[in-house]
Formats: C-alpha cells, structure tokens, sequence
C-alpha cells in the first residue's frame, strides 16, 4: 500500500513507541507524543501496538492513495474526510486506490494518529523507527513529511490484519459496524493532570506547593515535542541547592529558576538540571498530548503506587483490547457498513 | 517531611532511591561530585548490567546518580528473582540485594581514551580569548587543557555530549556573551568550570580552543556516541595535517 503526502500540515512526522535503549547516550525516547491514540489506531488494524504511524499536529493533511489503502486513525485533532463524507475514527477503513483523503480541523485536540496494515515502511533506526527532529534521524530521514513525500506500508501482515483486509476489500470505501471506544481509556476530567509528587518535591515553599496543587495553569505557546511551559501561579523554594544535573523523563515537571512550569515530552533531553516537583501519571501523557496552547489545567497529586495501578491496568487493558480485535477478526465475516 | 510517604526509600547511608516515573527508579549515592561518588555510581551500573532483572531497558548514569528504565509490564509479571506487589517495589527490592553484593566487586580499572585534539588556526577560534583573559600564552592553555585526565561524568544535553570533569581551574573561562549559530561537529570547547565537545553541529556560546576529527556520535555505529559517563579521557594534541588525515580515515590508534 502506498500515499503520497498532497499537503504535509505543519508538522507530521512518522512515530512509533519510541527509542528506549539509549538514554544513557543521551538520545531520547522520542515516539507518539500521545501513545492511547497511536496504540488504539494500530489494534483497529490488527497491528502490532509498536508499528509505525503518523503523527499529525493539528491537521491541513491531506494525502493520495495511490493503491489500495487499509487505515484507520485515532487522535484529537481532526476528522477524516473523503470528499464530503466523513470518516469514523477508531476503527479499519478501506480506501479504495484513487481515492484524495483530507484530515480536516477538530477543536478538541493538537494530535492525530494515522496508522496503515502492517505500519508504515521506514528504516529502523537504533531499533526504533521514530523520527528524532533535533538530530535529525529516524522516521522519513529524521525530518517530518513534505509535500510529493511517498510513504508505504509494510507486507509482513499479521493473520488479524489479513483477516481485516480480507473482509472490507471492495471497489469503494468501506468500514465495520464497531469501533474501538477510546473513551473507555481516558479520564472523564481531561483538564485535570494527575502527578506523583518528585524528588526535590519538598524543595518548594508550603505556600508554593498549595498553589502547584490547586491553582489553575494555562499552557503557553511555547510548547512542542521536547516540552511544554506553563503560565501561572509562580513557585519559590525553601532549598536553594544548585541540583547536579540527573536523569529526567517524559512527564518530569521542572522549575525553571523565574518560578515558572516545564513540563517535558517525548523529545526531551535525557538529563536536566532543574529541581523536579512532580512527575505526570503515565497515563496522563495522552491528556498532556492533546493540550494546545491556552488551554487551562489543573494537577492533582495520587501516589507512586497508584499511578503504578492506573499505568498497570490500563496496559492490561490494551492487551485485552487487541485480544479482543483478534478474535472479533477470526470470525467468518465482519458485517461490512459501506457507503456505495 | 516526606509527602504521601512513599515516593522516596533511603535504605542505606551512602544509597538513597527515588521515584522517577511508572518506568523508571533513580538511586542517589551521594550528594557531590566527588572520586568516591564517581565509582560507586559506575560500579553499580556495570555490576547491574552484568546482572539485569527482567525488564530492565536502560541505565543513565550522572554525578551522583544511576537512573534504572524499565519496562513495568514486564517487572510486574517477572518470575526470577523479583518480589513485591508493585514494580517500583519489586525493582528497588532488587537493587537493594544487588548492592550488598557491590563490596565484593575490585575496583573499577579504567583505561584511557586518548582523544586527538588539533588546538590551531580556524579550529581554535576562541584560544587566543581564553589566553589574554587569563593572561597566559595559547600554548600554556593548550598545554595545561591537555596534560590531564578528565572523567565523562555524564552523556546528555545533546546525543553523545559528554559532560566532563577535571579541567584546571586555571582555565575557567566564562561563555561567550552572543553563542555561535552553529558550532562545528568535534569543537572542544570551555565554559566556566566545564569543558566538553561537540559531537555535531549545534548552536552554542562555549568558548572554541580546538577540535577533535573522531565522530564524537554517529548514528550509523551500532553504538553511537563514541564516550561513554564512567570514561576517563585524555586530550592528545596533534596539527592539522594530523587532523585532516584523522578525520579522511576516521581511524585513530586509540579506537583499534
């Protein structure tokens, strides 16, 4: 299966679940700024939750299918569309070759997931085949999409994926009755960021701490894959200590020395400097990955043990769910609900 | 005062270990950069990954520091060796065992990494700076940057930037007020106590006194970034017809 990438948006890179054997060498995790999405695209194909996808930011994509297509996508920042008609999300689609399909602008989100049979075709790059913009490797040669780009899938197809393929094939586009209930999967409050207090926690003033906990932030422009800033309330310390610089993560927030919040994503450096006074849920990444600049939160402090739970479980989750796709794939026929 | 009790375990004098994230448990063994703190960090990274637990994925040493990245999926169903009801429980438990076995360990003996470094001409655009500014001629400061040995603390800010400790104080020289919009791949370069190179082109206000030829990172190598924290390295000064033919055969005795 092949694309051509008509109108590339602003920014679409090609993501998979990240690099995660060399942080040491300081090379980031990179990956889908919003795994739920990226991992709910690839199990409505039958694929595997780490192949390939890309990630758009916002929308303005627009692409051609020069054969044949099997996609399906997932996210919070566009709709579908094939000429006039609109596309579920979360689910398989049959796109006939031919067919200009256009991701068109949704309030809601900033990133949106496009997932194809058997993942798009890239060269691994130290194991993984996520694009890392800053050093310029991975994905499509470490840069993001451009226009007259051809993108194909790769043929290693799972039995799930021919299965899918098999039953939605045709002359026009195509799609099943059922679709993948992300909502299921996400907090009801998605302004409201669930954190385990970090390591330098203690560091800030009381007051500081009452206001980190209860004040409302708005996130600022300056935010991208590496990290996001906050405006709000500021914070000040108790412990001046200079903080030698150590291992941080993707959802570490740091305190900049003016008092102000950042909060680092999936392209952040490896190590920081800046004292730590909170680490974002896991399973709150994908909240964190839709916020667009002037949206409002609020964090809110569990334990390390319930993150753990929460993170545990809805891995748990994810698993039944491709289960699930796989089973619902191995019966005879999946009732088609076409648009002839 | 320790917030909902749970985030931070000391066990030990001299090894304290933290929550990082779902993923991932950072052991602190000291609080300063010092020798002492240095080996414990690097012998425990080395014996860890000559004994990983399932599910380890990565280990980032700092100054005082060594971060374990894992896998939680994987650690919360692991058979071998593994106890405890959640994954930072199961993963602490592990290296607090693993440690007691440390002391068993001979010290660490590190070789030298001699790096070749040519301080001249348009490679070393801001030499003759540091040396009026301390008042000493560029061959003393090409002389007393490389007669010792320095320590990779650290890999970070950048793939493959080695933070490195040990520069005479002689040669504290404060960052360029305007930083370069790009600084050559390979420039060695000082700022305040730090020195540190380059490993490719980036923006940066270090103040340039040389450049090395070896690719400090690439990412066609199987492991790409050429030092590694727990490195010692020394600088070896050569000119630039040594350095132009270092860099043509990108080969150098010290890599063989």
């Amino acid at each position: 299966m092949e694309i051509t990438v008509i109108k590339p948006g602003i920014l679409s890179t090609v993501q998979d679940l990240g690099r995660h054997f060399y942080r040491h060498q300081a090379i980031p995790a990179a990956g889908a700024m919003d795994p739920l999405s990226m991992r709910i695209a690839n199990l409505s194909l039958g694929n595997s939750p780490t192949e390939a996808v890309i990630e758009i930011t916002y929308a303005d994509v627009s692409i051609f299918a020069e054969t044949d297509l099997l996609i399906a996508y997932s996210g919070e920042s566009c709709l579908l569309y094939a000429g006039k008609q609109a596309l579920p999300a979360n689910r398989p689609l049959f796109i006939p070759a031919g067919q200009y399909l256009d991701f068109s602008h949704l309030e809601s989100g900033s990133r949106t997931y496009l997932a194809i049979l058997g993942g798009w075709d890239v060269r691994p790059v130290l194991g993984s085949k996520s694009t890392y913009l800053e050093a310029q490797f991975g994905g499509l040669s470490g840069r993001c999409l451009k226009k007259g780009d051809k993108l194909r899938s790769s043929e290693n197809l799972t039995q799930s994926n021919k299965r899918i393929l098999a039953s939605l094939k045709g002359l026009y586009i195509n799609f099943p009755s059922w679709s993948v209930h992300k909502e299921r999967f996400t907090a009801l409050a998605k302004k409201t960021i669930r954190v385990v207090p970090g390591k330098e926690f203690t560091w800030f003033r009381a007051d500081s701490l009452l206001s980190f906990l209860s004040s409302s932030y708005t996130l600022s422009r300056d935010c991208n894959r590496m990290g996001y800033r906050f405006n709000g309330q500021g914070l000040s310390r108790s412990v001046q200590t200079e903080l030698l610089s150590t291992a941080v993560a993707p959802g570490t927030i740091q305190v900049t020395n003016d008092g102000s919040l950042m909060l680092l994503m999936a392209d952040s450096q490896t190590t920081g400097g800046y004292p730590r006074i909170a680490q974002v849920a896991q399973i709150d990444i994908p909240l964190c990955a839709q916020l667009k600049p002037g949206d409002v939160i609020h964090f809110s402090a569990i334990s390390r043990i319930e993150a753990e739970k929460l993170y545990l479980n809805q891995e748990k989750e994810l698993k039944r769910l491709a289960v699930a796709i796989n089973i619902l794939c191995s019966t005879t026929s999946i009732p088609g609900k076409g648009s002839q | 005062m320790i917030p909902f009790g749970t985030s931070t375990q000391p066990f030990s004098s001299s090894f304290s270990i933290h929550f990082l994230s779902e993923n991932a448990i950072t052991i602190e063994f000291g609080q300063k950069i010092d020798e002492a703190t240095f080996d414990k960090v690097h012998q425990f990274n080395k014996l860890l990954n000559a004994r990983p637990f399932e599910g380890l994925l990565c280990t980032v040493p700092a100054y005082v520091s060594l971060t374990v990245f894992y896998d939680a999926t994987i650690v919360i169903n692991a058979k071998n060796g593994l106890i405890g009801i959640s994954g930072f429980e199961r993963v602490s438990g592990y290296l607090v065992q693993l440690h007691t076995q440390m002391t068993a360990i001979e010290k660490n003996t590190r070789k030298t990494i001699r790096l070749p470094v040519c301080y001249e001409g348009k490679l070393a655009p801001d030499l003759n700076y540091v040396a009026s500014y301390h008042n000493i001629s560029p061959a003393e400061v090409i002389r007393l940057h490389s007669s010792v040995p320095y320590k990779v603390y650290m890999i970070g800010f950048v793939p493959g930037f080695a933070y490195l400790g040990g520069m005479n104080s002689l040669l504290e020289t404060p960052r360029k007020a305007v930083p370069r919009k790009k600084v050559p791949a390979g420039s060695v370069g000082i700022a305040g106590a730090q020195t540190g190179i380059y490993p490719f082109p980036i923006p940066g206000g270090w103040q340039i006194i040389g450049c090395s030829p070896l690719r400090l990172f690439d990412i066609e190598r199987p492991s790409p970034a050429l030092l590694s924290a727990g490195d010692e390295i020394m600088f070896e000064v050569i000119d630039l017809e040594e350095f132009e033919a270092i860099k043509n055969s990108n080969s150098w005795k010290s890599l063989s």
